[in-house]
């Protein structure tokens, strides 16, 4: 580079030396127009007139058939007579000479290595390199463009890689699952799916991958005890930081779960079809690209995510999934509500943590104290399950118990 | 006679006769009139400066020769009425053009085109008792209507030199009236404005130095490149032009003349250091401050020249 523009430099050096030379030039020939007398073309006297070429001569000249030895002779004179030089001038424009080099310039052409030099001169380079060097910046910006766009996609695509296995696998649990009931709760959930949807969508991702170990904890673990959920949590989290791009959303780990409820038998079948399947997931892919929107986002997909731990349930969504009604084994009617990815059970009058134990202290925090305002301010997601839960509320949260009420 | 001079001799028979037998008119002439006119051509255009030129070149030399216009003047020559007549009739209107061309009114033009015919046949008779006319100097090399212009132009140049005889004044080489003299008022000083009178002299001198160095150095170039020279400052012409004057396209005359600039600006230079003992710093600015000078002097009067010339446009256009 900075040899082209010391290039560029001595370019315009010599532009301006040339130009100065033309300066000079044009002076000379005007004083000396202005000095020597008007005596119209003949411009020599009697004894150089004898030395000058004669009409044939002119005439061969200004139509180009001199043989090359004599043509120099000519020129010789012609350079130093103005008499001579006129009338070539004057036969040269009548014959239209001009006319006939106007076309001879291309037919001669120019040799591969004087067209190859004329390429890479200068006067080509002082433009071209810069055009060149624009039309790369512009390049490499677009390139860069297209490789965020990339990571964009690939961001958002994650999720459908995972989600088709649980798709098919949901398709073949409907019948065993209860729709949810309330449409009330579930309007939120279509409201919260779009913006948590990628969050939600990763822990799909982390679920098919620990699956196994995951639904065999969930199926160890009785419901209402929590001994193994900080486990699964923490594991989860590593996860989803193992996994998580870089440039993806840091996934709330407050968010609440789907919202249909799971019992832990299914959840651990579930894993493990999908531990087991690996090899059907790109039939699944193509099954779940072909399938309609409203069947993934509907609440069979919710009841997909169900076989997540609550944690991982939990990433990215802070919505409730609304009440509903789950039949258990014994087919009796159990009121739950999951929020900010605690689910609950109605006990009475209180909304009781599933993963809360009675023998658990409980932490009592009254609703409008001082106490409630700084809890809520400092945990968003207990704040959702109080505005969302009416009465008596017992969640665990980071491993205490709380009762609101 | 040596056998190159034997084979010369023969290509000269066999060229005219095919230079004969290739006219569409030949007016009767036969190979042995014509051969005398192809000898004299041959050697004048190739024989004198290259003796020992290839038969090749020289039987290609006469193969392009105007048959049609060689034969008729020839013909004319021999005193041919039918080729006379054939000659005013075809080229009567060239004539008159050419006329009106170095003619600065009609009037003269009108005589110079009846002086033509006479200056052609010759009024005075040559030592063979043929008319000592122009015809004998055609060649045959190029066309008939240009070698009548170019003898119309040169009539002219004689009648008007002959017309001015009176007032004729000293006749110098092109550049040493200006060297000798120099100018009167010499605008090639960079200080023209300066008010101290030793500056002014001190400029003057180096711009009549400068004039001198780039006199010299105009007069060492080449023989094209002067002549580009000329043509392209001195007598005004287009680059277009002067590339026609010197059978080159007028790109291939732009990049001459651009060359030509740097070798007078090295060569000036040179002078400058060497002779008058100048600086280089010194040379560089004496360029610039010039140049500057005339920038300014010239601009006035290339936009006038300029305007002149779109209105030539538009009248010829």
């Amino acid at each position: 580079m900075a040899a082209f523009f010391r290039g560029h430099r001595n370019n315009q050096m010599k532009e301006a030396n040339n130009n100065e030379v033309d300066l000079l030039l044009r002076s000379f020939a005007r004083e000396r127009s202005q000095s020597r007398p008007q005596s119209g073309s003949a411009g020599d006297g009697e004894r150089v007139f004898s030395d000058h070429l004669d009409a044939d001569e002119l005439n061969s000249y200004a139509e180009g058939v001199v043989p090359a030895a004599a043509r120099a002779r000519y020129t010789a004179h012609l350079a130093d007579c103005d008499a001579c030089r006129g009338v070539v001038i004057g036969l040269t424009q009548a014959t239209g000479a001009a006319n006939r080099y106007e076309v001879s310039e291309p037919q001669g052409g120019l040799s591969f290595w004087q067209k190859l030099a004329a390429l890479f001169s200068p006067a080509v380079l002082r433009y071209a390199v810069p055009a060149l060097v624009l039309t790369a910046a512009i390049g490499l910006g677009l390139l860069a463009l297209r490789q965020q766009r990339r990571t964009e996609f690939l961001a958002r695509n994650e999720p459908v890689i995972t989600q088709s296995p649980q798709s098919e696998t949901s398709s073949t649990l409907k019948p065993t699952q209860p729709p949810a009931t309330n449409q009330n709760a579930t309007q939120p959930e279509k409201n919260t799916e779009s913006t948590n949807e990628r969050s939600k969508l990763q822990d799909q991702k982390i679920q098919a991958g620990q699956a196994p170990l995951i639904g065999e904890s969930s199926a160890q673990k009785a419901p209402g005890k929590d001994s193994g959920e900080p486990v699964a949590r923490a594991g989860a989290g590593a996860g989803v930081e193992d996994l998580r791009p870089s440039y993806a959303p840091e996934p709330k780990k407050e968010a609440p779960a789907p919202a249909v409820a799971r019992d832990a038998e299914k959840s651990a079948e579930l894993a493990k079809v999908q531990t087991a399947n690996r090899e059907d997931q790109d039939r699944a892919r193509n099954e779940y690209k072909s399938q309609p929107t409203d069947e993934v986002h509907g609440p069979s997909r919710s009841s997909n995510n169900a076989a997540l731990p609550a944690s991982q349930r939990s990433a990215g969504l802070m919505g409730a999934r609304g009440p509903s009604v789950n039949k258990n084994k014994n087919n009796a009617e159990v009121e739950t509500r999951t929020v900010s990815g605690r689910r609950f059970v109605r006990e009475e009058d209180a909304w009781v943590d599933t993963a809360y134990e009675s023998s658990r202290a409980t932490t009592k925090v009254a609703r409008g104290s001082d106490q409630f305002r700084a809890l809520v301010a400092d945990e968003p997601g207990i704040r959702a399950i109080a505005e969302q839960l009416n009465g008596v509320v017992i969640v665990v949260w980071k491993n205490r118990a709380y009762r609101i009420q | 006679m040596s056998q190159r001079e034997e084979q010369i001799e023969r290509i000269f028979a066999e060229g005219v006769s095919r230079l004969v037998a290739r006219a569409t008119d030949n007016h009767g002439l036969t190979g042995e009139t014509l051969i005398p006119r192809v000898r004299a051509v041959v050697g004048k255009y190739i024989l004198r400066d290259d003796a020992q030129a290839p038969l090749d070149v020289i039987k290609d030399f006469i193969d392009k020769l105007q048959a049609d216009d060689l034969c008729l003047i020839v013909a004319c020559e021999q005193g041919n009425q039918k080729a006379w007549t054939d000659l005013v009739e075809r080229f009567s209107a060239t004539v008159r053009s050419a006329a009106r061309s170095a003619s600065s009114n009609e009037e003269g033009a009108e005589d110079l085109a009846q002086s033509i015919w006479a200056e052609l046949h010759g009024l005075r008779l040559r030592a063979d008792g043929k008319p000592a006319g122009k015809l004998a100097y055609y060649s045959g090399r190029g066309s008939l209507a240009g070698w009548l212009r170019a003898v119309v132009a040169q009539l002219a140049i004689d009648q008007h030199r002959k017309q001015s005889r009176l007032v004729q004044t000293e006749e110098d080489a092109d550049f040493d009236r200006i060297i000798q003299h120099g100018p009167e008022e010499n605008t090639w000083s960079g200080h023209g404005g300066a008010p101290n009178p030793e500056l002014q002299i001190s400029a003057k001198l180096a711009g009549e130095q400068m004039q001198k160095a780039l006199a010299d150095s105009v007069k060492q170039l080449s023989a094209e490149d002067r002549l580009l020279v000329k043509l392209y400052y001195f007598d005004g012409l287009r680059l277009r032009q002067a590339g026609a004057v010197l059978g080159v396209h007028e790109a291939t005359a732009s990049r001459r003349l651009t060359r030509v600039h740097a070798k007078l600006r090295q060569q000036v230079e040179r002078i400058l250091i060497e002779q008058d003992g100048w600086t280089r710093p010194e040379t560089e600015r004496a360029f610039t401050e010039v140049a500057l000078k005339l920038e300014a002097d010239i601009e006035p009067l290339l936009a006038t020249e300029g305007v002149l010339m779109n209105e030539e446009n538009e009248v010829t256009g």
